[in-house]
């Protein structure tokens, strides 16, 4: 039963989805458009190198890597920051905090439609696609099982540095400014515009300590791994977990106690 | 007088998008779409006298904000003319914007970031009012109403009341031939309500400027309007004095009744023992509208006092509000 | 009643400027943040061109400091748009709750009274980006500093500006005609990204597309060739200042299209 007043906001998101047909279309084009440019790009990149494999990755391995990452990208997003900013400057948020859901729950669950939609409309597709047309580079073992446990930690990590990074909109009114910080900031250091194994040295290790790499790097290079080392799979999840945990319990104290001083000001 | 705007036999038609229902309905949405033509004006023609208020009524989505639209040239009529100052509109926009001022209750045209005396001055340089125009203006203002704590408050500070007056004001600044007030007093409390009547009555007598209103409060026309127009479902049910209009329904009277207990259940009880009467309730009355052509009021009080206790009664003609009631009901026959 | 010309206009903008600047003043903290932000999305952007092309010396015929060169070309070309178009981003939002209308009745030109509410100083920011970067290459590739040099990359500068103006206003536009069109800016904002890339690492199909279907090279490559490569200017070069023009005023016949189209529906 508790399930299904989320289920309902799930249909409710898949319907809405639905209703952007040329939204579909050209969120498709504009996928399309990167891949083409990404392709050209390393390509050129490879070409000038001079040697088929550049940090320990191929041609073919990074083309993968990021398509896979950009389908990713476009299945996770969901823009929470905006939703949020806005709902606490226009004073929508009011209505929502009065309904018999916690907040974050709620809006996590109003946007789980749209998860859906976009597993189905672009992840999947291009999966089959990048795995047909690579005639099976994409290796089809127990490696799936491991990418699914981490795509849901990464989108649970992912909302929480989203939801986090919408708790600040309740303080000031720069929406914009602290969701291009997040964005550029999220992509760039989760490995999701350039495979982490491309950065220099200094800054790979750096980046192995955040939380962003767990969102796109983690999945990512548990999918394109056929045969791993069962070590290296617990290492790679047991850090996931350990963000998921982590993200999730200070996005929500964070919430909790923003909220707090925020009514109390009156805000 | 001089006829300021003139609409004939005007029509105005739209395609609107059939959207279906459900999961499976936006599925089909995705592939085939289909619409259908609603006409939101139908046929419409009236006179305007320049100085007039006219009280421009219906209910939601009868049409209105199409009309008003055509007469500010933002939209083009399907069929007819419309002529505003000797000039259709839509032909030429920013010539037709000069000559009129408009103000939506809900939706401020100033800049929201500015105190209110930086708009007026940007407005001065967009409608190129001259100063002695712009000085003598802001004179009047302050004549009519205490102006002085408004002008240097940024517009986003704003109660919604003083940013209605300032957009009032706003709207008349360059001194325009006819105003466009769309449900000036919405949301406002008694008091705002009086002081935006008394100032749009000022400014209209004071420049002679036509004013247009548009509104769902009858108080707004009581106060202002003697020509009320109403259309409803694109067509016009009406245009003529208000006066001429109660005598439409002169064999009406409200009667009033208090009776103990709740209001609402009573009133229920008595519109079922008199279905051919409309009955109402607030929070201190009951009130039955009697046609006196069929029942006379004594015998309808008489017929009610015999199943209930009456506390106490009033007896009232019929109200703007209550003549237009029946109008969107049932028409002017 | 007085004509209404470019002076007027000119001056109209100029005292809104004021005004609007003087009111920005009062968002402090906004402003801040934006600032913190866009530098961080510059930022990022820098490193993640550094990251791609530190170990190669060149790409596809074109050295670092020339790539480097079409990245500050794209970053100040893009300037105008950031600055003096940035309320088209609000157009959906206007067009979607009706706001929209009350733009319709000033006796001056719509698109101009419309894009005149807002000045996005935070372009001022990408600017100095945009203007280090060229400087820097510029020294670097050694090329002359003549009178005749300046005053071509100001002319195709401007070029590059108008045609992504053009852009944005015309996938603005497509806000009053379908119901998402946050999806197709988003793209065209994409576009920009693509714009620093030389357009010659593309293989011929793609080459025409991104001349002639989306006019990505004209943001940048076609432009900047003047500049960087005296010797070798296609003849779409020379004519970009005028292709400029031409798009510019179709997307500003495009948007009051679509306004007129528009104040009709809803109320």
């Amino acid at each position: 039963m508790r399930l299904k007043k989320y289920l309902t906001l799930t249909r409710a998101g898949m319907i809405e989805a639905l209703q952007f047909r040329l939204g579909t279309v050209v969120i498709v084009i504009g996928n399309l458009l990167y891949l083409t440019v990404v392709y050209f790009l390393w390509k050129a990149i490879y070409a000038s190198s001079g040697t088929d494999v550049v940090n320990g990755m191929t041609f073919s391995d990074t083309l993968i890597y990021l398509v896979l990452a950009t389908a990713l990208f476009n299945f996770m997003e969901m823009y929470a920051v905006w939703e949020m900013g806005r709902s606490i400057q226009s004073g929508k948020i009011v209505l929502d905090l009065l309904k018999p859901m916690d907040y974050r729950r709620l809006l996590f669950w109003s946007y789980s439609g749209s998860f859906v939609m976009n597993f189905l409309t672009t992840f999947l597709p291009t999966f089959i696609i990048v795995g047909a047309v690579t005639h099976g580079a994409i290796p089809l073992r127990l490696n799936l099982l491991y990418f699914a446990v981490s795509v849901i930690m990464a989108v649970m990590i992912n909302y929480s540095i989203d939801f986090f990074v919408g708790t600040i909109c309740l303080f000031t009114e720069s929406i914009w400014g602290i969701n291009i910080m997040k964005q550029v900031v999220v992509l760039l250091l989760s490995g999701a515009t350039i495979p982490i194994a491309f950065f220099p040295e200094p800054l790979k290790t750096v980046v192995m300590y955040m939380p962003f790499q767990s969102i796109y790097n983690a999945p990512l290079t548990l999918l394109l791994d056929g045969s791993p080392d069962i070590e290296d799979v617990l290492m790679i999840l047991g850090t996931q977990l350990f963000w998921c945990i982590t993200t999730t319990v200070i996005s929500k104290l964070f919430w909790k106690v923003s909220l707090r001083q925020i009514t109390v000001n009156g805000g | 007088m001089s006829k300021i705007i003139e609409i004939r036999n005007v029509t105005k038609e739209f395609k609107v998008l059939n959207r279906r229902e459900g999961l499976k309905g936006s599925l089909k949405d995705l592939f085939s779409r289909d619409y259908k033509i609603v006409k939101a004006v139908n046929d419409i023609s009236m006179d305007i006298e320049q100085g007039e208020i006219v009280g421009y009524l219906g209910p939601n989505g009868a049409g209105k904000s199409t009309t008003i639209k055509m007469m500010t040239g933002v939209l083009e009529p399907t069929a007819g003319e419309i002529l505003v100052n000797g000039n259709a509109p839509y032909k030429n926009r920013s010539r037709n914007a000069q000559e009129i001022g408009v103000v939506f209750g809900q939706r401020s045209q100033l800049w929201w970031a500015l105190p209110l005396v930086e708009s007026f001055k940007l407005l001065k340089d967009i409608y190129q009012i001259d100063d002695k125009q712009y000085n003598s203006m802001l004179d009047l203002y302050r004549s009519l109403v205490d102006i002085e704590p408004l002008l240097h408050k940024p517009v986003r500070q704003m109660s919604l009341g003083q940013r209605t007056l300032s957009d009032i004001l706003a709207a008349f600044l360059h001194d325009p031939k006819i105003v466009f007030l769309d449900e000036p007093t919405i949301g406002l409390d008694v008091s705002m309500k009086a002081k935006i009547r008394t100032l749009i009555h000022a400014l209209n007598k004071e420049k002679n400027t036509t004013v247009i209103l548009t509104t769902h409060d009858m108080g707004d026309v009581d106060a202002l309007c003697r020509r009320i127009v109403i259309i409803d479902k694109g067509r016009m049910l009406y245009d003529n004095d208000i006066e001429h209009l109660k005598g439409f329904f002169g064999s009406y009277r409200t009667l009033k009744i208090r009776i103990d207990g709740d209001m609402k259940e009573k009133a229920e009880k008595i519109h079922s023992e008199l279905p051919q009467f409309s009955v109402d309730s607030d929070d201190e009355w009951i009130s039955v509208l009697v046609d006196e052509d069929k029942e006379k009021v004594i015998d309808v009080l008489a017929g009610l006092q015999k199943k209930h206790d009456i506390r106490d009664m009033q007896l009232e003609e019929i109200s703007t509000e209550e003549v237009i009631k029946k109008i969107y009901e049932e028409g002017v026959e | 009643m007085k004509r209404k010309g470019f002076g007027f206009y000119f001056r109209i903008y100029c005292k809104i400027l004021a005004q609007d600047l003087k009111s920005k003043m009062s968002y402090r903290a906004d402003f801040i943040i934006s600032t913190i932000g866009m530098i961080c999305t510059n930022i990022a952007g820098f490193i993640s061109f550094w990251i791609l092309f530190r170990s190669f010396p060149s790409i596809n015929g074109w050295s670092y400091h020339e790539m480097l060169f079409l990245y500050g070309f794209s970053l100040v070309s893009l300037t105008p748009v950031q600055c003096f178009f940035d309320n088209n981003w609000s157009l959906r939002i206007n067009v979607y709750n009706g706001d929209f209308i009350k733009y319709c009745f000033r006796p001056i030109n719509l698109f101009f009274y419309y894009q005149s509410e807002v000045f996005d100083i935070k372009g001022l920011g990408q600017l100095a980006f945009g203007l280090g970067t060229l400087i820097y290459s510029w020294t670097k590739i050694g090329l002359a500093l003549t009178p005749l040099m300046v005053l071509k990359m100001i002319l195709f500068l401007l070029t590059s500006s108008l045609i992504m103006i053009a852009l944005q206003n015309a996938a603005a536009a497509t806000c009053f005609w379908i119901q998402n069109s946050f999806y197709v800016l988003d793209l065209v904002l994409k576009f920009k990204d693509y714009a620093k890339y030389p357009i010659t690492i593309f293989s011929p199909v793609f080459r025409f597309i991104f001349t002639f279907i989306m006019p990505i090279a004209f943001i940048a490559y076609y432009p900047s060739l003047v500049i960087l490569r005296p010797d070798e200017v296609p003849v779409l070069s020379w004519l970009s200042p005028l292709i400029g023009c031409v798009f510019f005023w179709l997307s500003y016949k495009f948007w009051m299209f679509g306004a007129t189209k528009y104040s009709g529906t809803g109320s």
